[in-house]
């Protein structure tokens, strides 16, 4: 540049001065941010090329005139002038705006404000610069938004996502693993080490070696433990970075929580198991049956051909005693390898349950209580009420028997399920759109997991040798899988358990009733009303009408009355005021020839030779009892 | 005398099975398996038929059908010792194809006999 001359030197300084103010002006005119300047009584004194081709006006609209008439009074006097003012006041002003040029239309902006001075200690104008950043500010806002999307896609990912340092220092979990771990923030983990999450942290050492020599490694199912030491098995990969000089930077890892995996791996496993073992052992049950056949029918034999009360004939008693067990055995057996067909009837799951509870709760030990959620509700299934009975009550009774020392609460619900969460629960197919879904949760001293998988095998047992025979439960599962429903058990050593049952909700109608006079009248005689209103349930819907007695003086009061005799009498040797003996007499000094089914426990057999010669017709059935057996009864001697 | 046929394919069974009604004075016929009692099947003296159901060669289904077809006024009384076909019982089925009774293994012979003596006398009295 020339050296600037002495004012003195006249022209030479006139020259100077004019290629200096050249040289400034195309330096304004050629930035190619929009420079204007103003002076105190907010003229324009400058404004140059760039801002006029933005805006598309002639220069000389815009020299000598006053912002206000520029931009307009109103927006000068609400946003302009207080900036333009601190700025005159010696202030740098900065701030984004968009706004619109008609050679870009509307785009963002970085305006500023500086101060100048061309009188010593005085500002006198100010520059304006205002910048275009509409590209940098989309390119900006393009990235922030890909950030979010990334971070959004990392903490939805159901699958746990770490990324450590070679020693295991956490640097970054995303929510995945934090739920997985038990761990509320991400701070609570980040310095924390992930080998210290690992079961065996030998294991994660071992893996980092691995990674050292592969980089990526699917290392499969791998169990951790979460920050209250519980067992979370996971499947795991690594993969490790390295730097520019190829030392390792950092892993990261992907950790899944694959506890319903294999939960419901072990539930199909159990199934199949049990699946085969029923078939098994209904064809054993099967033979076994063929044997039991000839070995009673040969004790009957002997039994016409012995003396009555000889000790022969007594000893042959004890061979049928043995038949009767052994053919309780097979039919369990049967049942729980679905080999028995149930009769099924419309009927109204929490009728049943209620029934059920009622008769476990006038038995119940004075330390468990018990707590029932048993509402009003329409829960019908087709379903056997003597089958779902044993069902509930094989529950209860065990639940009750797992509290007997301690104590403790037995919890039982019932409500109904739509199908999506029954879906979930089962993951299967199923087979309705609602299922009744009942509770039985007790806090008793709870099973091992390696006894858990195993309870519905048949004879699978935790008591001692002759303390039951461990069918109980394989029953069950037979009686629900006929049902097409499901029996799913969750317990924890000393907690308790906790069985659910699901049983599909039928659409279909009961049928109508017959009229009431062409009904066959059922007297019921006996003492625990629990147990017989559940035969009742069934016997109802299959359209008997019944009358339910516990004493002598009315059943002679039932009988005398001619117009309401009934067609059928049941009597369940439970009834504390009419036994067997008391019955004899009564159907004898009554002259009754009405038929009778005898139900009986196992071991107390009646007698039938009081009845032998009253010509009457006599069935006998022992328990438990299936609403098929007493149906075909009804139907035989009603015939 | 009235013609039994015994269809069993468990030996010991059937032979308790012939004992009891030869006591009883009934003609007692055996046979080992339902293919056996279908070909060898003799109307003319056989009145009653008491089936198993789960056999080898022809099944008891199959016995009750095919005599059924032979003589329309055969008794037959079905008896198995559990087993399933589809929802139904092999026993139910039975009873749905004409047996005139069903029971269940082990059985009540004292009952099984009642019960033959009954669809008999029914018989006699036609």
């Amino acid at each position: 540049m020339k050296t600037k001359p002495e004012i003195s030197e006249g022209n030479d300084y006139l020259n100077w001065l004019t290629r200096e103010k050249d040289i400034a002006d195309q330096i304004i005119n050629n930035s190619r941010s929009m420079i204007t300047i103003i002076n105190r009584n907010y003229i324009y004194e400058k404004v140059n090329s760039t801002f006029c081709n933005a805006h598309q006006v002639v220069i000389d609209t815009i020299l000598g005139k006053s912002m206000g008439d520029v931009w307009g009074q109103d927006t000068f006097q609400n946003i302009i002038k207080q900036n333009v003012d601190s700025c005159f006041a010696g202030k740098t002003v900065q701030y984004e705006a968009s706004f619109y040029t008609p050679k870009s239309g509307t785009r963002h902006f970085e305006v500023v404000f500086r101060p100048l001075s061309v009188e010593p200690g005085k500002v006198t104008h100010l520059l304006a610069e205002t910048f275009d950043i509409d590209d940098l500010k989309t390119s900006k806002q393009a990235v922030i938004k890909k950030e979010e999307e990334l971070r959004k896609f990392e903490s939805n990912l159901p699958i746990g996502f770490i990324r450590c340092e070679t020693s295991g220092k956490i640097l970054h979990a995303n929510v995945a693993f934090l739920r997985i771990a038990e761990c509320n923030d991400e701070t609570s983990v980040k310095d924390m080490n992930l080998r210290n999450f690992y079961l065996e942290e030998a294991l994660f050492d071992l893996q980092v070696r691995q990674l050292g020599d592969e980089h990526t490694r699917n290392f499969g199912r791998v169990s951790l433990k979460n920050r209250s030491g519980k067992e979370i098995p996971c499947r795991i990969s690594g993969f490790l970075a390295v730097d520019g000089y190829g030392a390792a930077s950092y892993i990261d890892f992907a950790v899944e929580d694959c506890s319903r995996e294999i939960m419901l791996e072990n539930r199909l496993i159990q199934a199949q198991k049990l699946e085969t073992i029923g078939s098994l052992a209904g064809g054993i049950a099967h033979d076994f049956n063929n044997i039991l056949a000839t070995i009673s029918g040969y004790s009957e034999m002997l039994q016409d051909d012995l003396p009555k009360n000889s000790e022969l004939s007594e000893k042959v008693t004890k061979i049928q005693g043995a038949v009767k067990k052994a053919q309780s055995i097979t039919n369990q057996i049967l049942t729980f390898s679905r080999h028995v067909e149930q009769e099924k009837v419309l009927i109204n799951v929490s009728e049943v349950l209620k029934e059920t509870f009622g008769f476990v709760k006038s038995s119940i030990p004075a330390n468990i209580t018990l707590r029932s959620r048993i509402p009003k509700m329409n829960a019908n299934v087709l379903a056997d009420p003597t089958q779902l009975f044993r069902v509930f009550l094989n529950l209860m009774t065990n639940a009750i028997q797992a509290m007997e020392e301690e104590g403790g609460t037995l919890t039982v619900n019932i409500e109904i399920v739509g199908r999506e969460m029954v879906k979930h629960a089962l993951n299967k197919d199923i087979i309705a759109d609602e299922y009744v879904m009942l509770t039985f949760r007790d806090t008793g001293e709870g099973m091992e997991p390696s006894v858990i998988g195993r309870i519905f095998e048949p004879f699978f047992t935790t008591r001692e040798v002759g303390q039951g025979t461990g069918l109980g439960l394989s029953v069950i599962h037979g009686i629900i899988s006929e049902m097409e429903g499901e029996i799913l058990v969750s317990s924890k050593k000393s907690e308790g358990s906790e069985f659910l049952v699901y049983l599909p909700v039928s659409r279909s109608y009961a049928p109508r009733a017959e009229k009431r006079s062409n009904r066959k009248k059922i007297l019921f005689i006996t003492g625990n009303k629990y147990e017989s209103r559940i035969l009742s349930l069934g016997l109802e819907s299959a359209g008997y009408e019944l009358i339910f007695i516990s004493d002598g003086s009315s059943f002679v009061k039932v009988m005398s009355n001619n117009n309401d005799r009934p067609d059928l009498i049941i009597y369940m040797n439970d009834s504390k005021q009419i036994n067997p003996e008391d019955l004899a007499a009564l159907f004898s000094s009554q002259k009754i020839i009405t038929p009778c089914i005898f139900i009986t426990d196992p071991e107390l057999e009646i007698s039938d030779e009081k009845f032998l010669n009253s010509g009457i017709n006599i069935q006998q059935l022992t328990k438990p009892l299936s609403l098929k057996e007493i149906r075909n009864a009804i139907q035989d001697l009603l015939r | 005398m009235p013609g039994v046929l015994l269809v069993e394919d468990d030996k010991e069974l059937r032979e308790m099975l012939k004992v009891s009604l030869k006591r009883r004075n009934y003609l007692v016929m055996e046979a080992e398996n339902g293919k056996d009692a279908i070909s060898h099947f003799k109307p003319l003296i056989t009145d009653l038929v008491v089936t198993d159901l789960i056999m080898p060669e022809e099944d008891g289904l199959k016995v009750v059908i095919k005599l059924r077809e032979l003589k329309p006024s055969l008794k037959i009384i079905a008896m198995s010792g559990g087993g399933k076909v589809g929802p139904g019982s092999y026993l139910n089925l039975a009873k749905a194809l004409g047996a005139d009774a069903i029971f269940s293994k082990p059985f009540s012979l004292s009952e099984l006999v009642k019960k033959i003596e009954q669809l008999l006398d029914n018989e006699q009295l036609i």
